[in-house]
């Protein structure tokens, strides 16, 4: 992999070590998978990723990457 | 799963957490409660105790926070998309959190989408980006150009190194007289084994940029790799800070704008590609 980019390397690759920390989870909200990062000690998450195969769900705002969640206990 | 492009408007509402209101429990909420399954339920997580009456007053907070205003004003439906391409662009590695990332993964198949959504009739690109992965902004940069729909991308603030080839791979391209663009020669960094077969690995990555720039826009090669390797423009490196008209003057991008004129082109574009779809009918 090669970063073609104006910021010097040493600034974009900070803080990587604590990149191991983040935990990722894999979780599903009307019907599309996605990964999210679990906010600690809260019930939200951040959307990381979509694992859906339908093209149109990339389009929706909802499932932006960085799109807030709230995890909600099961009633 | 049906899609509706009313969606699409700019207006993003944060629904405060739903356990109090369960008249507002999926399937028919709007908003953004993930119901986990049993098996995922979040464990040690203390459940969310706020009251009905925070919770209006917490969305507020919340848009405030990451809106910096209170509500967005909705718009009437739109035939365009816009795609903003800034910060890093995140390729096959994910990068720390201090760095804003344009994720590739996630901008490919919104392409496959904008080319397959009836409703979306043009697509506006608009850049701030410092660069970033070789492979991932030649793939967006590619996905952009074999779009059949008509595209115009807007460089505002910067465009530089993989931004470049992003840019001129619209069918018309303008850069607002104060935005930059970088171009200078891609790196490796690192401990490098074989200094040949690594120059010449370079060499052909290099290729790659400078090829899909020249087929793309009107600048030549020789002006182009002139413009990479001089010297004296950049402190810590070989290459040209090109502004504004100075893009323009080299053929760089097609013509100095702003909001306004690359809306217009856009129109103009949809239009007869709308004229040209109704004279093969």
């Amino acid at each position: 992999m090669i970063i073609y980019s104006v910021m010097p390397m040493e600034l974009i690759m900070e803080n990587m070590e604590g990149m191991s920390d983040i935990q990722y989870e894999e979780t599903e909200i009307d019907g599309v998978k996605m990964v999210v990062e679990r906010t600690p000690q809260t019930s939200e998450a951040k959307i990381v990723r979509l694992l859906s195969l339908n093209p149109q769900d990339y389009l929706n705002p909802r499932f932006a990457p960085g799109t807030t969640i709230y995890f909600r206990p099961n009633a | 799963m049906s899609f509706d492009i009313q969606q699409f408007g700019v207006k993003r509402t944060q629904i405060p957490p739903l356990q109090n209101r369960p008249d507002l429990r999926p399937p028919m909420n709007p908003g953004l409660a993930a119901g986990p399954r049993e098996e995922e339920a979040p464990q040690g997580d203390p459940p969310q105790q706020e009251p009905q009456g925070d919770a209006k007053k917490s969305a507020l907070i919340e848009s405030i926070q990451q809106l910096g205003q209170t509500s967005v004003a909705s718009s009437p439906d739109s035939n365009i998309h816009c795609l903003s391409i800034i910060g890093q662009i995140e390729g096959h590695m994910a990068m720390p959190p201090q760095n804003k990332t344009t994720k590739y993964e996630h901008l490919i198949p919104q392409l496959v989408a904008i080319e397959q959504n009836p409703k979306i009739e043009g697509l506006l690109v608009i850049l701030n980006t410092v660069g970033g992965d070789v492979e991932a902004g030649l793939a967006i940069a590619e996905m952009i150009a074999s779009l059949s729909k008509p595209k115009v991308s807007l460089v505002l603030g910067g465009g530089h190194s993989i931004g470049v080839p992003i840019a001129v791979s619209s069918d018309y391209s303008f850069i607002a007289p104060t935005a930059t663009m970088t171009i200078h020669p891609v790196r490796l960094t690192g401990l490098v084994i074989n200094v040949v077969e690594s120059f010449e690995y370079l060499q052909k990555m290099q290729d790659r940029v400078v090829s899909f720039v020249t087929s793309h826009s009107n600048i030549e090669e020789k002006v182009f790799r002139e413009l990479m390797l001089k010297v004296g423009e950049l402190t810590r490196d070989v290459g040209t800070n090109v502004v504004g008209t100075k893009a323009v003057e080299y053929g760089l991008i097609d013509e100095v704008g702003g909001i306004a004129q690359a809306m217009q082109k856009l129109n103009e574009l949809i239009q007869e590609n709308k004229q040209k779809e109704n004279i093969l009918q």
